[in-house]
């Protein structure tokens, strides 16, 4: 049976076979990476349609690039960072002002501290509870809240398990930077989620309880 | 006796995600440890916050819609089928 090991040797082969010509190769290569470069591309554009577009255009430019993979690195990781700088460039081409709305400040966004803003005390909630729809909503609409720079870390880290200095180099930042916004990032993801830890997850509606000490 | 809780709520909260991480030092371990036990607040804070990584971690917390994933090789699909066509090759 596969273990983490046959993992990468069969990664191997594949890279093997897309070298020796074999393209269809290439495709079972990326296919275990759908997920994580699509959500890599979803956490900077904040839109299904255009992450869409930005992988379509990523899996082609890694496909011509992939002889300059250098087999030391991490596939995963080396198709992540492509994705990045194509949405990267894709955000900087669709953009028609300077300040468009993923500049604006959203809640949370100042560098000073975070204050958690609810105190409600969380039952644990099962993984089985992630069947539930309306919690993936939850987590989507929580997600989408983020302001960029906080979702994108939060992402990497807790979405796709990548570790501190692997999202430092994917996205061009300090270390201590990433530390600083994961923080932000998930504090504000927990005050986004308390409702629904109360019972329901009430349906569009604008969550503002606050609960002073 | 009660260890007294030597360090305030804000501090908690600007180290709550590197404890979560397990990326501080045994001493500060320590004293968060002892102020999560005395402070039902932070306790909460930090139960949400774990409850918010175990869910976004999960494999099934975001899909792909259905429609996207089937159109993520579309550029690669004609590039190779122009390669191929300009090479002559079946």
């Amino acid at each position: 049976m596969a273990t983490s090991n046959l993992q990468s040797d069969s990664e191997a082969v594949l890279l093997e076979r897309v070298r020796n010509g074999e393209t269809e190769a290439f495709y079972e290569l990326v296919r275990p990476h759908e997920r994580g470069i699509y959500l890599a591309a979803l956490s900077i554009l904040n839109n299904d349609a255009d992450a869409e577009e930005v992988v379509q255009e990523a899996i082609l430019k890694a496909f011509k690039a992939i002889a300059r993979f250098r087999q030391e690195a991490k596939f995963s990781t080396w198709i992540i960072q492509i994705t990045i700088n194509e949405a990267r460039m894709k955000l900087r081409k669709d953009r028609r002002h300077m300040y468009d709305s993923l500049d604006e400040p959203r809640r949370g966004e100042d560098e000073g501290d975070y204050v958690p803003r609810d105190f409600a005390d969380w039952r644990e909630i099962p993984s089985e509870a992630l069947e539930m729809a309306r919690l993936r909503q939850a987590l989507k609409r929580a997600l989408e809240s983020l302001a960029p720079k906080y979702r994108q870390v939060l992402v990497l880290r807790d979405v796709e398990h990548l570790n501190i200095a692997e999202t430092a180099k994917l996205l061009g930042i300090t270390e201590a930077s990433v530390k600083t916004r994961l923080l932000r990032a998930r504090l504000m993801m927990r005050d986004a989620l308390a409702p629904g830890f109360d019972g329901a997850w009430r349906k569009g509606q604008e969550y503002e309880k606050v609960r002073p000490f | 006796m009660t260890r007294p809780i030597e360090i305030d709520c804000e501090e908690v909260w600007r180290q709550i995600s590197d404890y979560l991480d397990d990326e501080l030092d045994a001493q500060l371990r320590s004293i968060m440890s002892a102020h999560f036990k005395n402070c039902a607040h932070c306790s909460a804070v930090l139960d949400g916050t774990r409850n918010v990584l175990k869910l976004v971690g999960d494999g099934k917390a975001f899909e792909i819609p259905a429609s996207s994933s089937r159109r993520f090789y579309a550029k690669l699909d004609r590039y190779l089928a122009s390669e191929k066509s300009t090479n002559g090759r079946h």
